[in-house]
């Protein structure tokens, strides 16, 4: 063997195997020790296969971008045909009466149990009482008001519903249509009575821009005069129906922007804990009760835009696209994985329009002001800040495997400085014994 | 498998005794007899070395653990909220009679704070020369506050206390103080004190004069009273906490004018400190708010509703603030790492001076002079430091 330079810096010198004593408390630490070492790098590998979501909190600088508001809500004491989904933002943008992407189911009134009512059945009867049958020369009156823009018949008021919309164009109060010939011909009034016990259920997706905003569930047509926003209430004040209508309503669902599936949702983490970034919609499934036809409901609502990055969605990344075309519901979701969304952050506030002390909460200090719409209404404002939840792996490979050489390097080290403990341990009694024999 | 060793080693009369057993066949550790291990004088030199190295490493680790790490999180508010809590004290240069509190709010609510607060009459002097009585943004020698040297006490350099001393202080019992007798003369100023419950949505908190902003209540007062000088003493959101210091305890500001607006903007954080993995149990936590002000005040004119205005605002995201400590048996493993690793790394430390002696020896010796023989162990001695 040449000696070489070297051979003083062995770091791993080796006994001569004659000079060697192999003991058995030696060897009951060496399988306890690789017992050890198997039990911890189990472990290790199990942090290295891990997946964690880390959120991070940063200011959100996406502009322009438009905002999906979703949602299902139940009012078992107002009818589909009094209720009106207004969306209004500080931009200026109005949507009154939306329609498109929000259905409104009639639900059975509450004596009935108030499950839904079949909607094909419904599309039966419309269909023989719909207008076809006139006179293709015939031209309704709008009765004063401008005849509205989108008439199937220019100038014409060919239908209840168009004379309607003329009337709300004109910001006048329509009512049930009395000594309207359109609507005495379509029934109008009847049907609005035959539907009064019912309640309406209205669920859907809206887009809307994602400024500061408010939308709201109120009765009656809603118009802009200048610049105050007005229902005509006058339906609904004047009902048929014992104790009125009345806006209790039961939110099963709202959120802005995709859900984020389940699987995720058990990632983030234990979602009982207020401090979790567990993903929650927080007026999902809550219900407010009143009797009180003069009611109104308040929800002030603040936005965090939220972002969810899957582990190696940088990879599938496709860059970032805004299709305004697209259908409602398929905002938010990248192909890559990745799902932006919003949480929100809820308060509930209610009072009767006729003002008073809130002396039956408790808190006689605390006057509401009064007058105003009865309805639910949704205040909205986004946060500037948006949390991004990314999937991490919680160890990379080479922490992994330096992970491991501590491990094993550790316990192997320690393991000789018992083993040696033992060792001269034993020696130690062994000369004593031998000395009081 | 491993059983069956160990019951064989059960029934081994000596354990100790350098038999061939089975079990002892496995001994990753060979023991060289004692005949043949050397005991060097270096050698004993860097155990010394290092087992002062290990205690100090040792030491270290032992009060960074106990010490425990802050962490900071936050999330987005869960559940449906409705009320807010506002605790305040505050003294106004004007007679009890003469003001109106009053909170109106985004919710179209006004709440008459007046009749939920306590009124006390009280002298000026006795509040605005107190200790510890300073202008916002000012500490009490008048000095701006620059936000520096916050690293030198502060661990995090986030300004704040730690986090088991505001647990422990929000467990104290909250109350009011006495305000001072008045001996004789009639108070020249009032002390408005009180938990009061608000709607938690954006609102304002005003202290008006009687007959100025509101038009039914009160006859029109003489613009002369108007002095809105005034000494907050305690002024915050959620549970009342009074050893938690908030921006504007103890703030004062004074002014001659008898039109003053004094208006502060408020933003309202949801905190949470919680002592211990807030996932586990017994850990005990704190839920308060903090919040961010910005002042601001002017002289105005008579068209203009002079008074003490605070607006606040209250963010969606929540903060949480976690001390916590590792377990006991990381801690233990943590310990493990170190001191293995500094015997690893004091044994080659050894083989390397050792044989840096050896080199230097040889070099010496195969040169001219004799006289150094035998400094090998000099040698090791130097190379300990």
């Amino acid at each position: 063997m040449a000696k070489s330079r070297f051979t003083r810096l062995d770091a791993f010198t080796k006994t001569v195997e004659d000079a060697r004593i192999r003991t058995t408390s030696g060897g009951i630490v060496t399988i306890v020790s690789l017992i050890v070492v198997f039990f911890l790098s189990w472990g290790e590998w199990r942090d290295y296969r891990r997946i964690e979501v880390h959120p991070e909190l940063i200011v959100d600088k996406g502009r322009g971008e438009r905002m999906e508001i979703h949602l299902n809500i139940s009012f078992p004491r107002v009818p589909c045909e009094l209720l009106t989904l207004d969306v209004m933002d500080v931009s200026g943008e109005q949507q009154h009466g939306v329609q498109h992407g929000v259905k409104k189911t009639r639900l059975r009134p509450q004596s009935e149990g108030g499950g839904p009512i079949d909607s094909k059945t419904l599309s039966l009867h419309a269909a023989d009482e719909t207008a076809t049958h006139l006179d293709p020369s015939y031209c309704g009156p709008c009765y004063g008001a401008n005849p509205p823009s989108n008439a199937a018949k220019p100038g014409c008021c060919q239908t209840c519903d168009e004379v309607r919309n003329a009337y709300a164009e004109a910001s006048w109060a329509f009512g049930k249509g009395e000594g309207v010939e359109q609507c005495e011909r379509e029934h109008y009034a009847e049907k609005l009575d035959e539907q009064r016990h019912e309640g309406c259920r209205i669920e859907g997706g809206l887009r809307v821009n994602k400024v500061i905003g408010n939308f709201h569930l109120a009765p009656g047509r809603s118009f802009s005069n200048g610049n105050m926003h007005v229902h005509d209430l006058k339906n609904y004040w004047d009902t048929p129906v014992q104790g009125g209508h009345s806006f209790t309503h039961t939110i099963h669902h709202l959120r802005f922007g995709p859900q984020l599936p389940d699987d995720v949702g058990k990632k983030l983490g234990n979602k009982n804990l207020p401090w979790t970034n567990h993903h929650l919609n927080p007026l999902d499934n809550t219900h407010q009760e009143t009797d009180d036809p003069n009611y109104n409901y308040m929800y002030f609502v603040k936005i965090v835009p939220t972002s969810y990055l899957p582990l190696g969605w940088e990879k599938r990344f496709s860059g970032f696209r805004e299709d305004h075309g697209a259908e409602i519901g398929a905002f938010g979701k990248g192909g890559d994985g990745s799902i932006e969304t919003h949480q929100y952050s809820v308060t509930s506030h209610k009072r009767s329009l006729a003002g008073g002390d809130d002396s039956a909460e408790g808190h006689q200090e605390r006057l509401h002001s009064k007058g105003g719409i009865p309805g639910v209404f949704f205040s909205y404002d986004i946060s500037p800040m948006k949390v991004i939840n990314r999937e991490e792996r919680a160890k990379t490979f080479i922490g992994f495997v330096a992970g491991l050489c501590a491990i094993v390097g550790g316990t192997l080290t320690v393991a000789a400085a018992v083993d040696r403990a033992m060792f001269e341990g034993g020696i130690r009694l062994k000369k004593l014994r031998s000395k009081d024999l | 498998m491993m059983n069956g060793y160990d019951e064989k080693h059960a029934m081994d009369e000596d354990p100790f005794a350098a038999k061939g057993g089975i079990v002892s066949a496995f001994d990753a550790f060979p023991k060289s007899k004692p005949q043949y291990v050397q005991r060097t004088a270096g050698g004993g030199k860097w155990t010394v070395a290092m087992m002062v190295v290990s205690a100090i490493l040792f030491w270290s680790e032992l009060a960074r653990w106990w010490r425990g790490s802050e962490t900071h999180t936050f999330a987005v508010e869960k559940g449906v909220s409705h009320i807010l809590d506002i605790n305040l004290d505050i003294v106004v240069r004007m007679k009890c009679a003469d003001l109106h509190v009053n909170v109106q709010d985004a919710a179209g609510d006004r709440i008459l704070a007046a009749s939920k607060l306590k009124h006390d009459p009280t002298n000026w002097a006795q509040w605005a020369d107190a200790r510890g009585i300073h202008k916002l943004g000012r500490d009490e020698n008048g000095r701006r506050i620059t936000g520096e040297g916050w690293t030198v006490d502060h661990d995090e350099g986030f300004g704040e206390e730690h986090v088991h001393d505001i647990v422990s202080l929000g467990r104290r019992k909250a109350r009011w103080g006495k305000t001072p007798r008045l001996w004789g003369a009639e108070g020249d100023s009032c002390r408005i004190y009180g938990s009061l419950e608000l709607n938690k949505v954006q609102g304002d908190f005003h202290i008006t004069a009687r007959g100025h902003g509101y038009m039914e209540f009160g006859e029109h007062l003489d613009h002369n009273s108007f002095n809105f000088s005034h000494v907050i003493s305690e002024l915050s959101f959620g549970p009342y906490l009074p050893s938690l210091t908030n921006p504007l305890d103890g703030t004062v500001d004074t002014t001659a004018a008898h039109f003053h607006k004094f208006q502060y903007f408020m933003s309202v954080v949801p905190t949470v400190y919680s002592l211990g993995d807030p996932s586990r149990m017994g850990s005990r936590s704190v839920v308060t708010n903090q919040y961010a002000v910005t002042e601001q005040s002017r002289e105005v004119n008579e068209q203009t509703i002079p008074g003490i205005f605070f607006k606040y605002d209250i963010e969606p995201i929540l903060l949480n603030i976690v001390e916590s400590r590792d377990p006991f048996f990381v801690f233990c493993i943590k310990i493990i790492n170190i001191l293995s690793g500094a015997l690893v790394a004091g044994h080659w430390g050894y083989r390397l001076s050792d044989w840096l002696v050896d080199v230097l020896g040889k070099r010496r010796r195969s040169g001219r002079s004799e006289g150094m023989l035998g400094s090998s162990k000099k040698g090791g001695a130097f190379h300990d430091d």
